[in-house]
């Protein structure tokens, strides 16, 4: 077993740097075939007021007026090295334009992961034990339709609803605690509602299991066969599918940062697509992939540990993989 | 796989043969989507309203008996421009939709029937689609591509690449281990006899459910682009871009919520379509 795990883990680690290294490439290939030169396009540009003799400058800088391979090879290995490159707007540093925003999308992604955490298990809970025609069978739909909603209007609706008819909070103060929490709660609402029918499917199967009849004979309370038998077989899924989670809250804060009009990683990427800062996007969508990756490697290493009974086949030791397989899982 | 796996996959075939009458609720979801796409067919005969000319006069108004969706601030009936904006919404899900399905089927396909270093390959290409956030990835497809609807939609299809060519694979190996695969390879069925009789059939009955859902949540991923400002500029009406130009006027809250509602119950049926084929087959 000692060894078997080894083996896995160093074939997993393997291929999850392999993963990377192409997602840099990918990504690189996919933004240099940009409409128009990015040289023309964002150095020139009017506003930018440089002179020829700057433009020169920075090109040269900037390694632009290589041929693209040699731009991949010197991007890849700076990226390898810490260096994320400098960017073509402001001639700041990536790496610091990204620390400056990285803490506020952090608070708001670790707030929405919380809010999506004790959502789906409120959900759950309601789903599981509430008698069918007082909401058992509404919060079962509940998810679906939380994945039905365009995550704007998520956003939207509780900025209508608490910031102006309630008044809890103010549009043009987005860090106030309000503003935060609810931002939070519309970026963990889609999130919950995957975890949710993750969860729900995994109750239904544990309490259907023997043990939980005899405690249930056992004269043991609703709620505490609930947290102390059902909760924890069945959450062991639930890592997997918050690992999955992690790369969609990062996708979604462009969003949920521009309808809250926050500052962060999100209105980051906003400005750079406008922008067409190049380098700023080939660092961000490879730090986010970096991020996916090593969450999901952890997670793949954890749990053959979690949960003995998972054969270590291949490189695959999940019985989990995508949200689409899994909802297809939850309803067969 | 042995004898149990073929009896389930023919015991499948002959239930997927007998028409079952659809619940209530898939009824209901059939008739919205029969509907939406009489919208984007045949706008002029759902409204009378010109989505484009507005009456400055009646700007602004509640839903009512006229305005069923009420006015924008143009005094255009907002109902009007959901209506006309639905072909554009629709068709743009469709191609990415069918980007996903060629691409990821071909993919899928390709490694599932192959294997080999073939199957290696494409698995790290379908990694690294995987491992760039879905929603981001359409964003850099977009920005490289340039801002349009149309190149919004191709952007949502390749990042929902990935999603099919795992489900694909899956079936094909699955379908390729069956005993009467063998058997129809030993009786000198050729692999191309295989592949468009046996494989396909059998991987197309989990992978057009997947289509269908996929379907609903391109919209919601255009309308997202939509909303961010990547797809085509005002004149259109995509349900995105209603909703978006919507949020400058949160004390109307009806330009948010009409446009927004649409979108919602066509992405709740499809979900429920899609829930009902993988039941059924």
């Amino acid at each position: 077993m000692q060894g078997a795990y080894l083996n896995y883990a160093a074939k997993r680690l393997l291929q999850a740097v392999v993963v990377v290294l192409l997602t840099y490439v990918f990504t690189f290939v996919v933004v240099s075939i940009l409409p128009g030169d990015p040289v023309t396009n964002v150095l020139r540009d009017p506003q930018n007021g440089f002179t020829e003799a700057e433009i020169a400058q920075i090109v040269a800088a900037q390694g632009l007026d290589k041929p693209i391979p040699v731009q991949l090879w010197n991007s890849l290995s700076g990226f390898l090295t810490g260096d994320l490159g400098v960017s073509l707007r402001s001639s700041r540093p990536v790496s610091d334009m990204i620390a400056e925003v990285l803490p506020s999308t952090l608070r708001l992604a670790g707030a929405a992961i919380a809010v999506a955490l004790v959502l789906a298990m409120a959900i759950a809970y309601g789903a599981r034990f509430l008698p069918h025609r007082y909401g058992g069978a509404a919060l079962r739909a509940l998810p679906s339709l939380f994945l039905s909603v365009p995550s704007f209007v998520i956003g939207l609706l509780l900025i209508h609803i608490f910031g102006f008819q309630l008044g809890l909070f103010m549009v043009i103060d987005p860090d106030s605690f309000w503003a935060t929490f609810f931002a939070a709660v519309a970026l963990g609402i889609p999130i919950s509602a995957q975890i949710a029918e993750v969860l729900m499917a995994n109750l239904d199967h544990e309490a259907s299991q023997d043990y939980a009849d005899v405690a249930r004979a056992r004269g043991l309370r609703q709620s505490r066969l609930f947290f102390r038998h059902l909760l924890k077989p069945s959450s062991l899924p639930v890592v997997t599918v918050i690992a999955l989670m992690v790369g969609e809250v990062l996708g979604n804060t462009l969003i949920t940062e521009t309808v809250f009009g926050r500052t962060g990683v999100g209105s980051l990427i906003q400005r750079s697509v406008v922008t067409q800062d190049l380098p700023v996007l080939q660092a961000i969508v490879s730090l986010a992939a970096l991020v996916f990756v090593v969450i999901n490697l952890i997670a793949d290493l954890i749990y053959p540990l979690l949960d003995p009974r998972v054969k270590l086949v291949g490189a695959a030791p999940r019985r989990v993989t995508t949200a689409d397989e899994l909802s297809g899982k939850v309803s067969a | 796989m042995t004898i149990s796996s073929t009896k389930t996959l023919t015991r499948d075939r002959r239930r997927a043969g007998i028409a079952l009458p659809a619940p209530p609720g898939v009824i209901l979801s059939l008739l919205v989507i029969a509907v939406i796409i009489g919208w984007s067919l045949a706008p002029g005969l759902f409204t009378g309203f010109d989505p484009a000319i507005g009456i400055p006069a009646d700007k602004l108004q509640g839903p009512s008996a006229a305005h069923w969706f009420g006015t924008d601030h143009l005094g255009r009936d907002l109902l009007a421009r959901v209506i006309h904006g639905t072909a554009s919404s629709v068709s743009s899900a469709v191609i990415a939709v069918v980007i996903a399905l060629v691409l990821g089927g071909l993919i899928g396909l390709l490694a599932g029937f192959l294997g080999g270093w073939v199957e290696t390959v494409l698995a790290r290409l379908v990694d690294v689609l995987l491992a760039i956030p879905n929603f981001l990835l359409a964003v850099i497809i977009v920005t490289a591509l340039g801002f349009s609807t149309t190149n919004a939609a191709i952007a949502t299809g390749i990042s929902a690449v990935a999603v099919f060519a795992r489900v694909m694979r899956s079936e094909v190996i699955k379908t390729r281990s069956a005993t009467f695969v063998e058997a129809s390879f030993l009786s000198g069925g050729s692999r191309w006899h295989i592949l468009t009789r046996h494989v396909l059939p059998n991987a197309s009955r989990s992978v057009l459910p997947l289509a269908v859902l996929r379907f609903g949540q391109s919209i919601l991923v255009i309308a997202g682009l939509a909303f961010l400002g990547y797809g085509d500029p005002p004149p259109a009406s995509d349900w995105g871009l209603l909703i978006s130009i919507g949020k400058n006027y949160l004390k109307w809250p009806w330009l948010v919520y009409a446009p927004a509602l649409v979108t919602v119950v066509t992405v709740l049926s499809l979900n429920r379509i899609s829930r009902w084929l993988r039941k059924t087959d």
